[in-house]
């Protein structure tokens, strides 16, 4: 019985832990959403997601002007569809919740985009690039403050028969994601007067690309263009290193961009190419601010590419809650009408559908370890060339 | 007579204790949803559970459920009414509580093939993909009776299932898993590849109907207003319970002596003038049968099917639940189930670290438990009989 003693005394000693709560404040509590992959392949960019939304909320509550005390709460949905849809019910059917900022994987958004309509709760997806998510329904619930694969790959195409490439080859992952970059990127380029010489769809677990990147190889490309997450994009970089691949550039879409791929690479990583939506957080107009307090929180993970998205979708819900009270429908109302609102990416206007039409796009390259946007590169001003760059 | 049932009663008593306080627990972590509470309780749990074994108390209530499994089966059912009852109007615990039951129901076809028949299958999720799949397409293109398309559903996923009879039959062991493996990415890759099916984008699926009720809409009576997703839990509950009887019934006849003893020796089996191939195809199809059908009432229920939530790391997780409960054991899977299932969505609180506290929290359990945790007892034919 001294065993039962001593867990009895656990016992108690945990239930006091959890007693123990934060001071009140006299302000009204008013609860926010988050959702975003936290775990699994592509957590670097939902954990930055996450940080930056968490920035927007507590830069909220620091400031004294503000009506409400705001929490967020942050929920994983794992890249996966299945998850997506039980935490965003799990968000939505909590009527405590206001408004939203969801998402980072287009194949979740897509999947979870009936659940925010059926439960009527506002959001605003800070990072999938699908266009179906805003354009497939016309929910007045979703919004998205990110540009989509459309625009991302009417640059791409333009950049790269500018610099004289004609020949491409795809390797794209057989998600929304992939499929999508393929379809649009093809019609982008044929505009654009290039010609795909042939593509691979992958699935987006695969370890080995041998047998692709060798086909690839006897159709002489100039170009690898590839639709997919980093993850994947770091093991055909890799591949492509051993298969003697070197003379060709890999284009990469928005997601490779991030440091992961980068730190995945090392030195190969030089040269690679990437497109997104908005500018980098530095050139944006409120960037400097924001990569500063971001900073100043000290948070384990960097915001990576759509942190300032996260950012500022955040801060759309806390204005819209500011200005018309915690009200589901009175905020659903007030983010559709968003004309010109000033934010960290720019000016954001939604259109009928909910989506930003505002899309700056920015091109990046690595140089010397680092996404450099293209203008500023040393590519661009010819000091240094792409492979195979004429 | 008076001692007869008051024996019953003294035998029905540990049992019944243990699925109340099982019950007050889950609905306790189910409300909870302060980080320190809930890790707290979690711990207090698995306290628990370590000290009533220590304390013996298990070998009494195994021996509850030996001898009335009966009356605690029903007792379980009503208790889960009861909690479901308890979030009568919380769409997500709903939600939860009904994928609880369907991936009970699918696992436990699992189990007649893996912990019966001993015939492996990797593809689970994607079985139960067919049935979503099924509810899908029947329901935007035909106007068949959903009541139907449940059994459509399961029928699919057994009629696709004997596609992989031939290698699954001419393969043993590890390499009748690694077809169901070339199978599962296989039917990943099939549904992602095919438009017609919507692609990687995936399928909505409208809402189920029966007996000109809609199954979406939220139910009143009088006051009080029901969550939509009461009706599917009330659905799910009739499902799992249909299926378990029916799996417990197998077991008890001589099909499962039959499946048994192929699972044990085959060639033993063989010498005793059992049909192998006969035995192995019901099992393998049955089991498909259970899991298509699981499938296409969760497919009715996420409103969405996706190639993404049928993947091999998903037909991984059912394999999962199966070790975790013990296998060959249907009380223990849907033990498993409630874990595999409600511990990882109450650990979102701790966001990032959670599947690393989860897996551990599996590696535990199979360290100091390798049959998982409620391991197969021997056949009962005789309630009270003890050697």
């Amino acid at each position: 019985m001294k065993k039962l003693d001593i867990l009895a005394a656990v016992a108690v000693g945990l239930l006091a832990l959890s007693a123990s709560h934060g001071p009140t404040t006299a302000k009204d509590k008013v609860k926010v959403g988050f959702i975003g992959s936290l775990t699994g392949g592509t957590s670097a960019n939902g954990l930055g997601g996450r940080n930056s939304a968490d920035l927007a909320v507590r830069l909220r509550n620091a400031d004294s002007k503000a009506k409400y005390e705001y929490e967020m709460v942050a929920l994983d949905d794992e890249c996966k569809p299945n998850i997506g849809v039980q935490v965003a019910t799990k968000l939505a059917a909590d009527r405590e919740i206001i408004a939203a900022a969801t998402h980072y994987c287009s194949a979740v958004a897509i999947a979870t985009v009936d659940t925010y309509h059926k439960f009527r709760l506002p959001v605003v997806v800070w990072g999938a690039v699908l266009p179906d998510i805003t354009y497939r329904n016309k929910y007045p619930e979703v919004h998205r403050v990110n540009g989509t694969m459309i625009n991302q790959n009417e640059l791409n195409a333009s950049l790269l028969t500018k610099l004289g490439y004609k020949r491409f080859a795809v390797i794209h992952d057989t998600t929304d994601y992939g499929k999508g970059h393929f379809k649009y990127f093809g019609e982008a380029l044929s505009k654009a007067g290039g010609t795909i010489l042939g593509s691979f769809g992958v699935t987006s677990d695969q370890q080995d690309f041998t047998a692709e990147l060798t086909q690839i190889k006897s159709l002489n490309p100039e170009v690898i263009y590839f639709g997919g997450l980093t993850p994947i994009g770091v093991r055909i970089r890799a591949q492509m290193d051993r298969l003697g691949l070197n003379n060709i550039v890999l284009d990469g879409t928005s997601g490779i961009k991030s440091d992961a791929y980068i730190q995945g690479l090392g030195k190969l990583a030089e040269g690679s190419l990437s497109f997104l939506e908005g500018a980098p957080a530095e050139r944006l107009p409120g960037g400097k601010f924001f990569l500063e307090k971001y900073n100043a929180q000290n948070y384990p993970n960097p915001p990576e590419a759509y942190g300032a998205f996260a950012f500022a979708a955040m801060n759309l819900i806390l204005d819209a809650i500011e200005a018309h009270g915690p009200d589901r429908k009175k905020v659903q109302e007030a983010l559709n009408k968003t004309s010109k609102a000033n934010s960290i990416v720019g000016e954001i206007t939604f259109d009928d559908h909910g989506q930003n039409t505002v899309p700056i796009i920015t091109a990046y390259v690595v140089q010397d370890g680092q996404w450099v946007v293209w203008e500023d590169s040393e590519y661009a001003q010819g000091k240094r060339k792409l492979p195979g760059q004429k | 007579m008076t001692g007869k049932s008051k024996t019953s009663v003294a035998s029905i008593l540990p049992g019944a204790v243990t699925l109340v306080l099982a019950t007050v627990y889950l609905i306790v972590l189910l409300r909870v949803e302060n980080q320190a509470t809930i890790l707290a309780l979690l711990g207090v749990g698995i306290a628990a559970v370590v000290m009533a074994n220590w304390l013996g108390w298990f070998a009494s209530v195994g021996q509850s459920f030996g001898e009335r499994e009966g009356p605690l089966g029903l007792l379980a059912v009503g208790l889960a009414v009861v909690v479901a009852g308890y979030f009568h109007g919380d769409h997500f615990v709903l939600l939860l509580l009904c994928t609880v039951l369907l991936y009970t129901l699918a696992t436990l076809g699992l189990n007649l093939q893996f912990g019966f028949a001993g015939v492996l299958n990797f593809a689970g999720a994607s079985f139960f993909g067919i049935g979503a799949y099924t509810a899908a397409v029947l329901n935007e293109h035909t106007s068949i009776p959903h009541l139907f398309v449940l059994l459509i559903g399961g029928g699919m996923a057994a009629l696709i299932g004997s596609l992989l009879l031939l290698p699954v039959l001419r393969t043993r062991g590890h390499y009748a898993a690694v077809v169901t493996i070339a199978f599962a990415l296989l039917f990943k890759t099939f549904l992602e590849v095919n438009d017609l099916l919507g692609g990687p984008q995936g399928l909505q699926v409208k809402s189920m109907v029966l007996f000109g009720w809609s199954f979406n809409n939220n139910i009143e009576i009088g006051s009080l207003e029901l969550s939509f997703y009461f009706a599917y839990f009330i659905a799910s509950v009739l499902l799992l319970v249909g299926a378990f009887i029916l799996v417990r019934r197998l077991e008890r006849s001589w099909i499962g002596l039959n499946l048994d003893a192929l699972r044990l020796d085959e060639t033993a089996a063989q010498c005793f003038g059992l049909n192998i191939v006969r035995w192995k195809v019901t099992a393998f199809l049955l089991g498909n049968f259970l899991i298509g059908v699981a499938g296409t009432l969760q497919g009715f229920v996420t409103g969405f099917v996706q190639p993404n939530s049928y993947t091999f790391a998903d037909s991984l997780i059912f394999v999962s639940i199966l070790l975790l409960g013990g296998i060959g054991n249907p009380w223990g899977v849907a033990v498993a189930t409630i874990i595999v299932v409600i511990v990882p969505e109450k650990l979102q609180v701790i966001q990032e670290y959670r599947f690393l506290l989860f897996s551990s929290l599996v590696i535990m359990v199979l360290l100091f438990r390798p049959d998982g945790l409620l391991p197969r007892s021997v056949r009962n034919y005789f309630p009270g009989w003890r050697p």
